[in-house]
């Protein structure tokens, strides 16, 4: 179970993670600041609705309470069908990113992946601009096409990234890496194109590439949400074999994994995430690139710990983004996952003295 | 997605969908490290798809039939609510009572709702640099260019949300309000005609439909006088250019643009695209101008500066110094000032008739 683990931190004794010995108060206090994230974002917003109110219609709506009713109609609206379901996506969002970036960046040992590495991002976008230039509006369970067909474009660019990868000569994390660079160029290509032409529809994809939850409903939630969690769940199942991955293939292959198999289950399941995250928020970036190296700096790198305190990262990172983004209005989220992320990522970095590696 | 080149501040030419030229592409200014990020080519992508108009652009005595035929007669009585309407793309707007707390999500709506007489029931607006009306400066922003505070227009309460067609409200936002039981009125104006269809629209959506048919039918005399003065003049060849970064916008065929200057007695020069809005110099040169309007000239391109372009020397409106700024706001404004923006066509196009101008507050610059 452990081997993993084991071997990595013997390998790098002379690095100290502040909370290696220590991941269960991290996750403690993780779980508790993503309650509060969760609550902040559900009582604040641009229209004042009272702390009380706010409390009485989530326990009257999530507990089935029988309250006296001291709340209007609206403020019901606002807390239930617009507030609440846009930090529960923001939280799964953040959260699928940070797990899947987790899982690249082992994957493909890395250190600059993240979720869209490997094509998915181009893939997303260039669906989504078709979708929009389309003439059509189809809707499938609240699914726009927009949706549909980011879902579908991302799923697809990384399934021919895999593939192209495995024709191509060389070792295959590189080839894997430099198919999806090439094709990602040519898809960005095909979307610089659809922008070009799109006209009126510009404003439509352009809000698409910046990231938002501004359209986040139940319905939306309810297509994302079970992807990402089952998905991270079975990324968490399979962390043996990620951190197997991590001290190279042969050392893995060593450990008793199945390389080539877990490799392709594990990016299967990380595309997955992605594409599910993207299609319902648009491309927002940072959360999945850094949150995984912030938690890897504080407990080191057992992918065990790593995954679930990146998924509880993420996720806090990508609602207070999204709180802040729509309350100081007209800054889009991704902007403010940098801006937040950026700082605190470069101090721990000073502080992960010599030697902070994957 | 290599970074292209910068937004440009010329005005956003699909001006029917979108509120105006200078509402539309200012913010965005803001935005600029990001456009550019994402490779965004702003202004070369701002040709709008725009559906051909009614009426070709200089068929001046075709405008009053073809714009009767398509509205209804004005002097209909008040609509008794509930009442449905169907919308400029087709939907169908069900208002169980006379909406009490209207949002205006196009600066156009919010100048038709207060010069019909719903001013006091407008709640919420988008945001109008140009600052018109005056009186409704007080109301709340509910919304700018870069998006809708859906959770805002909730909160006020409204009853009744006007928006922009096109893409000139975001589609998504559109589909937000509605799920939540909003009425949603969307209106979008490639035409002149199609102005008047909205303010009646309008008109019937607010319980106002006596005021705006009132209100038509003064635009409509305003028009056909400016239609008589125009009448029998040389049409000179015009360039009305909407842009001047990175590279020269004038307007596309079949817009609304191509139309008003038709209209006030002048042969408008396109891009030849209906979705093109970039105009090349060679072309430009080919076509040969005999007056150029700056309808860009709220950010500071003069006649000094086109004068200096490479190559412009041989443009007859540059070798006779005709280029003359205009505001462009009431221009393509498709709402009640329709008919001030063409008499300043006119007075730019033909000065020798010595058209009244309107000589209300004209808009500000940004």
């Amino acid at each position: 179970m452990a081997v993993g683990q084991d071997l990595l931190a013997r390998g790098r004794t002379a690095v100290r993670w502040p909370f290696h010995r220590r991941p269960l108060p991290l996750a403690v206090i993780g779980a508790a600041g993503l309650c509060v994230a969760i609550l902040a974002a559900v009582g604040l917003g641009s229209v004042t609705v009272a702390p009380g109110d706010t409390l009485a219609i989530l326990a009257h709506r999530l507990f089935l309470l029988d309250l006296p009713r001291t709340w209007s109609p609206t403020a019901e609206t606002i807390v239930w069908d617009l507030r609440l379901p846009r930090a529960l996506e923001a939280a799964v969002v953040g959260l699928g990113l940070a797990v899947a970036g987790t899982t690249f960046q082992g994957l493909l040992r890395n250190p600059l992946a993240d979720p869209y590495v490997l094509g998915t991002a181009s893939g997303a976008a260039l669906g989504a601009a078709i979708a929009v230039l389309l003439p059509v509006r189809v809707e499938i369970l609240g699914f726009r096409l927009l949706q549909l067909l980011a879902f579908v474009g991302a799923i697809a660019a990384v399934t021919l990234v895999y593939r192209l990868s495995r024709v191509t000569g060389g070792s295959p994390l590189t080839s894997l890496l430099l198919t999806g660079y090439a094709l990602g160029s040519l898809l960005a290509a095909a979307l610089a194109m659809a922008m070009y032409l799109s006209g009126a529809a510009l404003r439509q994809i352009f809000s698409y590439l910046l990231g938002s939850f501004d359209n986040a409903s139940w319905s939306e939630l309810g297509g994302a949400l079970p992807i990402i969690l089952i998905a991270s769940s079975l990324i968490l199942l399979r962390s043996r074999s990620l951190n197997g991955l991590l001290l190279g293939e042969d050392a893995a292959a060593h450990l008793g994994v199945d390389v080539r198999r877990e490799r392709a289950i594990l990016l299967g399941l990380a595309s997955l995430i992605t594409a599910a995250a993207v299609s319902v928020s648009g491309l927002i970036g940072f959360v999945g690139l850094v949150i995984p190296h912030l938690v890897r700096m504080l407990v080191g790198p057992n992918a065990r710990v790593v995954l679930p305190l990146a998924a509880i990262g993420g996720a806090i990172l990508m609602i207070v983004a999204d709180l802040v983004a729509r309350t100081l209005g007209e800054i889009p989220v991704g902007v403010i996952t940098a801006v937040i992320g950026a700082p605190f990522f470069l101090v721990l970095l000073r502080r992960a003295q010599r030697g902070y590696e994957l | 997605m290599s970074a292209a080149r910068s937004p440009s501040p010329e005005p956003e030419p699909d001006v029917p969908a979108l509120p105006d030229s200078r509402s539309t592409v200012r913010p965005s200014l803001g935005r600029a490290a990001l456009v550019a990020a994402v490779g965004l080519v702003l202004a070369a992508c701002t040709g709008a798809a725009t559906p051909p108009p009614t009426i070709p652009p200089d068929a001046t005595g075709a405008l009053v039939p073809a714009a009767t035929a398509t509205v209804p007669p004005s002097a209909s009585p008040a609509p008794a609510f509930p009442i449905s309407l169907t919308d400029d793309e087709g939907a169908a707007v069900a208002l169980p009572r006379e909406p009490q707390k209207i949002v205006s999500l196009t600066p156009a709506e919010t100048e038709v709702l207060f010069a019909i007489g719903a001013g006091d029931r407008v709640v919420g607006k988008v945001e109008d640099p140009a600052k018109f009306p005056p009186e409704a400066d007080p109301v709340p922003v509910v919304g700018t260019f870069s998006g809708v505070d859906v959770e805002k227009i909730v909160g006020l309460g409204t009853d009744l949300v006007i928006a922009g067609g096109s893409g000139g409200t975001q589609p998504e936002a559109i589909q937000k309000l509605r799920s939540l039981k909003i009425p949603v009125l969307v209106v979008y104006a490639p035409d002149v005609a199609t102005v008047y269809h909205d303010i009646e629209l309008t008109g019937d959506a607010v319980g106002e439909s006596d005021a705006a048919g009132a209100l038509v039918e003064r635009m409509k005399a305003d028009f056909d006088e400016v239609a008589a003065a125009t009448s029998g003049v040389a049409r000179p060849r015009v360039f009305y250019e909407t842009g001047d970064q990175p590279s020269i916008y004038g307007i596309a065929d079949d817009s609304v643009y191509a139309q008003m200057i038709g209209l006030a007695g002048g042969t408008p020069i396109t891009t030849g695209s209906a979705t093109n809005w970039e105009m090349p110099t060679e072309k430009l040169i080919t076509a040969d101008p005999q007056l150029i309007i700056l309808g860009d000239s709220a950010y500071g391109v003069t006649a000094d500066a086109v004068a200096r372009r490479a190559g412009w020397a041989a443009i007859t409106a540059v070798k006779n110094r005709a280029i003359v700024p205009i505001d462009d706001i009431p221009v393509t404004r498709p709402g009640p000032r329709l008919g001030d923006g063409l008499r300043l066509l006119v007075a730019a196009i033909h000065p020798e008739l010595h058209l009244t101008v309107p000589s209300q507050n004209p808009s500000q610059n940004p």
